[in-house]
């Protein structure tokens, strides 16, 4: 069949069909433009259709994620699905750590088949990218998507020949961008090469966007659950964190039995002196000093340890935590030994013991350090923090700047200290406390010139004791300031009594002892002054003993406090006096009326040349500055003879009389007052028994 | 069927028997003819035309379909040259149907019912192509895998070991490239 020739009749005919003709086909071509026209738009709504599915589903994977990880393993998956690609990966950014690692292979890939590109994805894992390099370094440094037409043929390409040998060609790759900064970058690869597709790129930015709202909202969970689990200041873990590993080192114990770790309690000497005296800020200072030095010398413990057994990678450091002020703990984990910890914490003295530079000033910071071993015990967490905190104190009663490993007999110590602190704060209450007065002797008369009050404790299941028992708790935990308190308004309100009940010409006198804290209490003055108003005690009949040492500890301020209690018209003795070591230039400026030599002085007469030379001294010394002097602790006649021989006018001690009660004092004056003289003289049967 | 497939049976026949030759087929296989390349017409106005233009070119329905293949591969590397130029070969040509070309396919066209190929490339020189369709057009396939090989110039051999009209469950072709 030929082709048909129309247009073989008549002219008009002829052109007229011709013009048909031609209108025919400009009417086909138009009908198969718009058909095409039509098809480019249908492609276009497709493809947007198909853009806008992966957008919202990844959208929407973003509102709900809660692991990035696995938000991230669902934008590759679903990219790779959108584009028919069979190969996508994701590289993280790591900004700052390490300029040689800043690009990251990660673990998340999609792979359509499972082990064609095996090599290659060994290879990417082996592969991290400094910013700048290969494709995700590319995508990194300028924070924009980027498309590789053939991987073979591009210059910057690491992973050329691995990418080639498993057939991929193209390549393209987007960041996760937070905020203007680059967290992560998907790569993906194309078997075919191929040009690049703007309208895929635009997707992939949006797509990077809301990964990126997946980064900031796990990034502000992770550093809500960090915060809640470090100390805030050192950025250590905290108690709770610490409790966590200590548990899970006790549970790792019972199914390893010669896993043996070890809880170190390390607490600074006089910290609180450095936070008082240099401010809060060279506190906090000085501990991210303890805390740099501490992380220092364990980093260096760390590269010599070995993991522990059935521990993950994250499981083999030690952990240093802090538990507040001062306080650190360090959890030993699989120690080979328990001398280890010892040595270690030897180790840890010593980098604390360099002196720092905190705020221009040189400080010397020492520590206490208490070791409970996982050996000793077989309790809880609590329990091993404890005992270690229980070993930090003996290093501490110790003097410090020491370490202590716990023993059971500490935590005897320990538990018998704690019950006598708890009864201690309860003994003012419950009206436990009673006085005794030891009286005061004039030589060679005997006559009683005053009373020294003295502090006993009633205790209801161990009876009487001495200040002797109880006194280094009372001051360590604050109760001695009230205590003294309490003897102060006890004594004067009875010496308050004794005047009314028996007055006298020159009444006799009562001693009350200021213990070092309540000294120091800046309201001393005025307590004083109110306890005379209130009981109505004439103020020279009360005189106020502090020891020797605690005057000269700090003697300007001690010298400011008694000029001001001298000033209330109350007197002053200095106690103990022969073993504080006292300046004499002070002891002049001293406003004090009376020296009570040391009863070890006194005791020692008999068989000690050098006590005898000390009392002698002492006597010259106070005649020179025209003082008073009490022999403390007489005992013996013969003591009491050599006294008197060397111009001593007073003493007190068990050759006189014991320390009394109340009503033994009453009786005592009431038969004073019977003498014409009004004279109070010791019967001396009652004495030197 | 989907309006292209008419529109290019048709420019065939225009361009190799004239207007007129058309007209009557379309008379004969009773279908009015209208057929845009979006539309969707019923898989029997093909069959009829193919029917038609057997009777009245002497001609089998098979040979019908294989030369319309043939010639119309010319006319979709004119008009989609992308799928064509990115391929060096008719065997790389062949192997982008399934994942490049048919998906293309149904994104201009939805609902479009392509064929699944089946390929087997592990004899070197030789593909073997396997067929399964209910509208059994493996005469076209045929035709339209020798027009590939004329667009990119290549001789084949063409065998049709297996047929669905000489009753197997699907059709394969031997192609071997010499």
């Amino acid at each position: 069949m030929a082709p048909d020739d129309a247009g073989q009749g008549p002219g008009g005919t002829e052109t007229e069909l011709g013009r048909l003709r031609r209108s025919l086909e400009r009417e086909r071509r138009a009908r198969v433009e718009a058909e095409s026209i039509a098809e480019r738009g249908l492609r276009a709504l497709y493809e947007k259709q198909q853009e806008t599915l992966l957008l919202e589903a990844i959208a929407a994977a973003a509102n709900e994620a809660t692991s990035l990880r696995d938000t991230l393993q669902l934008a590759v998956d679903r990219i790779c699905q959108y584009t028919g690609w069979p190969v996508g990966h994701v590289y993280f950014c790591n900004a700052g750590v390490s300029p040689a690692l800043d690009l990251v292979p990660s673990t998340i890939w999609h792979v359509a088949h499972p082990t064609h590109f095996d090599a290659f994805r060994v290879l990417t894992e082996a592969t991290p990218l400094a910013p700048g390099k290969g494709l995700p370094g590319r995508v990194a440094i300028n924070g924009q998507p980027a498309w590789i037409r053939d991987v073979g043929t591009d210059s910057n390409f690491p992973r050329a020949a691995g990418a080639i040998e498993v057939g991929l060609r193209a390549a393209c790759a987007f960041p996760v961008l937070t905020g203007p900064h680059v967290t992560a970058v998907l790569e993906f690869f194309s078997e075919a090469t191929s040009e690049p597709n703007e309208s895929l790129l635009g997707v992939m930015r949006q797509i990077g966007i809301q990964l990126g709202r997946v980064v900031e909202r796990t990034r502000a969970q992770e550093r809500l659950l960090y915060d809640a689990f470090h100390d805030h200041l050192t950025q250590l873990p905290n108690r709770a964190l610490f409790m966590d590993r200590l548990q899970r080192a006790i549970t790792r114990r019972t199914r390893y039995p010669r896993y043996t770790f070890a809880v170190l309690f390390v607490d600074l000497d006089r910290f609180k002196t450095v936070n008082d005296s240099l401010g809060h800020r060279v506190g906090d200072e000085l501990l991210l000093e303890i805390t740099r030095r501490l992380t220092g010398a364990l980093r260096r413990e760390d590269t010599v340890s070995r993991p522990a057994p059935g521990a993950g990678p994250e499981d083999t450091d030690n952990t240093l935590a802090r538990l507040g002020g001062d306080e650190f703990t360090l959890l030993l984990e699989d120690i080979r030994h328990p001398s280890d910890a010892v040595r270690i914490a030897e180790r840890i003295r010593e980098v604390i013991a360099v002196p720092m530079n905190l705020g221009g000033q040189e400080v010397f910071a020492s520590a206490s350090i208490g070791i409970a071993v996982s050996t000793s015990v077989q309790g809880s967490g609590e329990d091993l923090v404890r005992d270690a905190d229980i070993a930090m104190y003996r290093a501490k009663g110790l003097g410090g700047d020491r370490c202590a490993v716990f023993d059971a007999t500490m935590h005897h110590r320990a538990v018998e200290r704690l019950q006598l602190e708890t009864d201690l704060r309860r003994a003012l209450e419950r009206h436990e406390f009673r006085l005794a007065y030891q009286p005061i002797v004039s030589f060679p008369d005997h006559r009683v010139i005053g009373f020294e009050a003295l502090v006993r404790w009633q205790h209801p299941e161990q009876g009487e004791l001495s200040p002797a028992a109880f006194l280094r708790v009372a001051e360590e935990t604050g109760v001695m300031t009230r205590i003294d308190y309490w003897v102060l308004r006890e004594a004067c309100a009875a010496a308050r009594q004794w005047q009314t009940r028996f007055p006298h010409d020159s009444p006799t006198s009562v001693s009350v002892n200021l213990s070092a804290h309540g000294f120091g209490r800046s309201d001393i003055v005025r307590q004083v002054a109110d306890t005379l108003q209130e009981t109505g005690l004439d103020p020279p009949i009360l005189r106020l003993e502090i020891t020797e040492s605690v005057a000269m500890a700090n003697a300007e301020r001690a010298r400011d406090i008694l000029m001001d209690l001298r000033a209330l018209g109350v007197r002053i003795s200095l106690d103990d006096f022969g073993t504080g070591y006292s300046s004499l230039s002070y002891l002049q400026r001293f406003p004090v009326d009376t020296l009570k030599i040391d009863r070890s002085f006194v005791v020692g007469i008999n068989q000690n040349e050098e006590c005898r030379e000390i009392i002698r001294t002492i006597l010259n010394l106070a005649q020179s500055l025209g003082l008073e002097v009490i022999a403390e602790g007489t005992e013996t006649a013969a003591q009491v003879h050599y006294l008197e021989g060397l111009g001593c006018r007073f003493g007190q001690g068990y050759f006189f009389s014991r320390p009394l009660p109340l009503d033994e004092i009453r009786a005592l004056l009431l038969r004073g007052a019977d003498d014409k003289d009004g004279v109070l003289i010791l019967p001396k049967t009652a004495s030197a028994s | 069927v989907k309006g292209i497939v008419f529109n290019l049976l048709e420019a065939i026949v225009v361009q190799q028997h004239g207007d007129a030759v058309w007209e009557a087929l379309l008379d004969e296989a009773g279908v009015d003819g209208a057929y845009t390349s979006l539309g969707s017409y019923p898989d029997e106005q093909l069959f009829g035309l193919v029917a038609a233009a057997a009777r009245k070119l002497g001609s089998s329905e098979a040979e019908v379909l294989r030369s319309f293949g043939r010639n119309a591969m010319a006319i979709l590397a004119k008009r989609y040259p992308e799928f064509f130029d990115s391929q060096v070969s008719t065997q790389a040509f062949l192997l982008t149907l399934n994942d490049i070309i048919h998906p293309e396919v149904r994104k201009i066209y939805p609902g479009a019912e392509v064929p699944v190929f089946d390929f087997d490339t592990s004899s070197p020189g030789v593909l073997m192509m396997g067929y399964r369709s209910p509208r059994k057009l493996c005469a076209l396939a045929h035709g339209f895998v020798e027009g590939a090989a004329q667009h990119y110039g290549e001789p084949l051999t063409f065998e049709h070991s297996q047929c669905m009209h000489r009753g197997d469950d699907r059709c394969v072709f031997r192609i071997a490239f010499n």
